[in-house]
């Protein structure tokens, strides 16, 4: 089964081959959404050019949940099939999810130091944030401890589905509980987004840019892990 | 046989263990007394006697009681591979899970019993909601075992078990961590209306935990 599941079908060879079209898009719409960032955009009227963070911050957080919510639906989807590109897709997924977390919390903080005056305080958003990317790292810790291919990705898979449960909770904490974060701006619950239209427009540029970014390196890293699979079933035979 | 017949069975079987030979409870007893002394210690009792500051101190040190008796009681499925054969029984999975996170949570009922009025002695601690503590100190208990034991579960077989299980769960475990002393310290402090929030914020952190525990981990026991 393993070996039929690891062989590339026409589809994902497909996808597979998109690569190179993917990166040039990605590349092309970051230089955009960074030209917008840094000079179409107008200033933010209180905190000025510091607010040009957000272009980068916003999307590394939503990043960081897709991210998260494809290692739950692969790590489902491992649990269901045992197809083995799911595992593939599934560590891709929490690699790059790690990376854009810990990206929306450098940044965040370099946002913080010049508007709230710390680099670092203890409210819900913050808090719930950093959990998660530790849970994402003792995620990857996990798969490095394991040596067998199969328990490992279910190991794993099992954590993929335990885990998720925090990205909600780091989205809702902002309205839960009291909290110095920003609440929700774009998509509010009583009315449209509370931000300039340039503003606006640069965001979900930056946030598509972004996407583009992730599916890159998401099929890039895929892969990889791919071909690794492959040399394990290589020293199997 | 009922899968709630079957893990009681588990659970009174580690009791019955538990009971013969206490050094996973005693282990955990005298942890929990040991940091809860320290860690007075170490931010002064004057500090340690505002209710937050206890209530946090007592969590913290039942946290990782939970770890341990729970490691430990794994480690004796281990020893003489009797988790191998209730694995292979009909409903054996389920029942090892629901049955060590009901032996966990009796175990740690009597941890947060002695270490609690250890607490209340040594840090002369006043109780303004008695049946409002009661509560948050039952829910609290509750809460811990699915993710403890879950994660106890998937680090079995690894090496680094007693590496990993503290990384892997107490990340899950910072809303109950904090549930559990916002709600001591309101019952400490007399905030009826907050002490109770938060008891039903640790009876949802429960279900979600309890149920995705049962949902998935026959997939996670090897």
């Amino acid at each position: 089964m393993i070996e039929t599941a690891i062989r590339p079908t026409r589809d994902r060879s497909r996808a597979l081959r998109a690569r190179p079209w993917l990166g040039a898009a990605s590349l092309a719409a970051s230089a955009v959404a960074l030209g917008m960032a840094l000079v179409w955009a107008p200033p933010d009227a209180v905190q000025g050019d510091v607010q040009r963070v957000m272009y980068v911050h916003v999307p590394s957080a939503w990043l960081a949940y897709l991210a998260f919510v494809v290692v739950f639906l692969a790590s489902a989807a491992w649990l269901w099939t045992k197809a083995p590109w799911t595992d593939a897709l599934a560590v891709a997924s929490a690699e790059i999810g790690v990376l854009f977390t810990g990206l929306a919390l450098v940044l965040g903080s370099i946002w913080a130091k010049p508007t709230w005056g710390v680099w670092w305080t203890w409210e819900p958003r913050l808090i719930t944030t950093a959990a998660m990317f530790v849970m994402y790292v003792g995620y990857l810790l996990t798969r490095g401890l394991s040596t067998d291919f199969e328990r490992r990705a279910t190991r794993a898979a099992v954590l993929g589905i335990v885990f998720v449960v925090d990205v909600p909770i780091v989205h809702l904490s902002v309205l839960w509980m009291n909290s110095l974060h920003q609440l929700p701006t774009v998509l509010r619950a009583g009315g449209g987004p509370a931000m300039d239209d340039r503003m606006l427009l640069t965001l979900v540029v930056s946030v598509v840019a972004g996407t583009l970014v992730y599916a890159w390196l998401l099929l890039e890293r895929t892969a990889l892990e791919l071909a690794r699979q492959a040399r394990i079933l290589e020293a199997r035979r | 046989m009922s899968a709630l017949r079957r893990a009681l069975l588990v659970a009174r079987r580690d009791l019955a263990a538990e009971r013969r030979q206490p050094d996973g409870l005693v282990a955990a007893l005298t942890f929990t007394v040991t940091l809860i002394f320290v860690e007075s210690l170490a931010v002064g009792p004057g500090e340690a006697r505002r209710p937050a500051i206890a209530a946090a101190l007592f969590w913290i040190a039942l946290l990782f009681a939970a770890i341990l008796g729970a490691t430990r009681s794994f480690e004796r499925e281990l020893e003489d591979d009797a988790i191998d054969a209730i694995v292979a029984l009909e409903g054996g999975r389920d029942a090892l899970f629901a049955g060590k996170a009901l032996a966990l949570a009796a175990s740690l009922a009597v941890v947060a019993l002695v270490g609690g009025l250890l607490s209340l002695v040594l840090l002369d601690l006043d109780v303004a909601l008695p049946l409002h503590l009661a509560l948050a100190l039952a829910l609290g208990v509750v809460a811990l075992p699915p993710v403890v034991v879950l994660d106890t579960l998937l680090a079995l077989r690894l090496r680094a078990r007693a590496l990993l299980v503290p990384i892997l769960a107490l990340p899950v475990l910072v809303p109950q961590l904090i549930a559990a002393t916002q709600g001591t310290a309101a019952a400490l402090a007399g905030d009826a209306g907050a002490s109770l929030g938060w008891s039903g914020l640790l009876v949802a952190f429960a279900l979600v935990y309890g149920v995705l525990g049962l949902t998935i981990v026959p997939a996670a026991i090897e």
